[in-house]
């Protein structure tokens, strides 16, 4: 059955990385990750290949055991079971998490229906619409374009309106255009109040959105800084100093 | 209904739907059902051999090789855009993921034997007995114990790189209750045998099928987490 929802507490960030550790066997993915972001904070974290990205935002959604450390969301430990505190987290990853044999409205109903929620029948269509999608409400998602997929994918991420956005490479396989399209909904995302950690290869889309930016090599920060502090050479410079091992 | 039930019933209404929109998994659960009919109906000299006496038996043979065939395939599905990391990070608890495809498991198969009856009555004229009623209960209790027993290992063999080769090694020895039981319960049912000499298997098939079910619904979570 699921677990009572997690009450949030005032005064603790909304989402924290404590000293996280995930190992694979012999492999360290993420060592000793920390952060703490507060409401509608937006990270970027930047990182080659094989950095670790994907596991720690793995981390965060609850979709992976620690080896050590923990998350937190609203100071409540994330546990693995922690069916609740999921309730407030959306992800959306280079990989759509939809049915490419449903409709796009259908692969909606069903998400609504794995978050419980009981007003779909207004919910769904005002998130197809958010995304600019209504007239393809009723297309077999295998009939979309990669684009378009990426955007009901997102749809998908914010149909239970989340406190905490996780942005797994969002941009992979988009186009020029449909990258722009969905920078504009990420910003709007970010202007809307969430909490957003965002994992990217594209310094320049992730440093437009951020607040603050993290550079992930072998599984850990080895550079952190406000978007303030940085503009889009700084990071390029830092981004290619920590990756040669010299930050 | 309570959210808990709200989250099964969401993953069994998708499960039936891609099922009818692409029938991958009925098609060749029932294409394997008929074929078998059809290969005994030519095979099998029916002046020689007592078809009645071997019904159970054909019946269940064609339940369990046609059910693993689909039931193999339970988590294919989920492999398409990433769905599974959508279902396994959503807040459904694990236990409700793997009741949901037990359900749909069930549904799949329950069709299958609805065939396999129709096809068996058709080619062979068996004669299923004067209990519907005991042979819904009986063919019900074991296809649940049978279902949750292949879905939890159906998790584990979609993980593996054997895949669907490994799925029958892993649970054939775990399935003899439901074979031994399940046949024998079916045969006196057949054979219009009053109803205690049926009770008793079907008692052991409602044990074997309780016992199934709860340690598919405490183990699937060690199989689906990492």
């Amino acid at each position: 059955m699921p677990a009572a929802a997690a009450a949030p507490r005032a005064g603790f960030p909304v989402l924290e990385a404590a000293s996280l550790v995930r190992d694979y066997g012999p492999v360290r993915a993420v060592d000793h990750v920390s952060f703490r972001l507060g409401a509608g904070e937006f990270l970027s974290v930047f990182g080659p290949n094989g950095a670790g990205k994907t596991s720690l935002l793995r981390l965060l959604a609850g979709g992976l055991r620690p080896t050590s450390g923990e998350v937190r969301v609203s100071g409540v430990p994330l546990t693995i079971g922690d069916r609740a505190a999921r309730a407030r987290i959306g992800i959306l990853s280079h990989l759509s998490f939809l049915y490419g044999r449903l409709t796009a409205r259908e692969n909606l109903l069903f998400y609504g229906g794995l978050h419980g929620l009981e007003d779909l029948g207004s919910r769904v269509p005002d998130r197809l619409a958010d995304v600019g999608l209504e007239r393809y409400a009723e297309s077999p998602v295998d009939t979309l374009s990669r684009g378009t997929v990426q955007r009901l994918a997102l749809a998908r991420a914010l149909l239970h309106d989340p406190e905490i956005v996780l942005l797994d490479e969002p941009y992979t396989g988009l186009d020029a255009y449909a990258g722009a399209l969905l920078q504009e909904l990420l910003s709007a995302l970010r202007d809307g109040g969430r909490t957003v950690v965002m994992v990217t290869h594209n310094l320049g889309r992730g440093l437009e959105l951020a607040d603050r930016v993290a550079i992930q090599v072998r599984g850990k920060f080895v550079f952190e800084a406000k978007r303030a502090d940085l503009d889009a050479v700084g990071l390029e410079r830092s981004y290619r100093r920590a990756v040669e091992g010299k930050a | 209904m309570t959210v808990y039930l709200r989250q099964v019933a969401a993953i069994v209404r998708k499960d039936l739907l891609l099922e009818l929109r692409t029938g991958e998994r009925l098609a060749a659960m029932g294409g394997l059902t008929v074929l078998i009919a059809i290969l005994l109906h030519f095979a099998i000299d029916q002046g020689l051999v007592r078809m009645q006496q071997l019904a159970a038996g054909l019946l269940w043979m064609t339940i369990l090789f046609g059910g693993m065939l689909g039931m193999g395939r339970t988590f294919e599905m989920e492999r398409e855009g990433g769905a599974i990391q959508g279902l396994l990070t959503s807040p459904v608890p694990l236990d409700g993921i793997y009741l949901a495809k037990v359900v749909s498991n069930f549904v799949l198969v329950t069709a299958i034997e609805v065939v396999a009856l129709a096809a068996y009555w058709l080619f062979f004229g068996f004669n299923y007995g004067n209990a519907p009623l005991l042979l819904a209960a009986v063919l019900g209790v074991a296809t649940l114990g049978f279902v949750a027993v292949t879905t939890l290992f159906s998790a584990i063999s979609a993980q593996t790189n054997m895949g669907q080769t490994l799925l029958p090694i892993l649970i054939f020895p775990l399935l003899v209750p439901v074979v031994i039981f399940g046949v024998t319960a079916t045969g006196r049912i057949f054979a219009s045998r009053p109803v205690r000499e049926v009770e008793g298997g079907l008692y052991l098939l409602a044990a074997f099928t309780v016992v199934a079910l709860t340690a598919g619904t405490i183990l699937f979570r060690y199989v689906v987490e990492e």
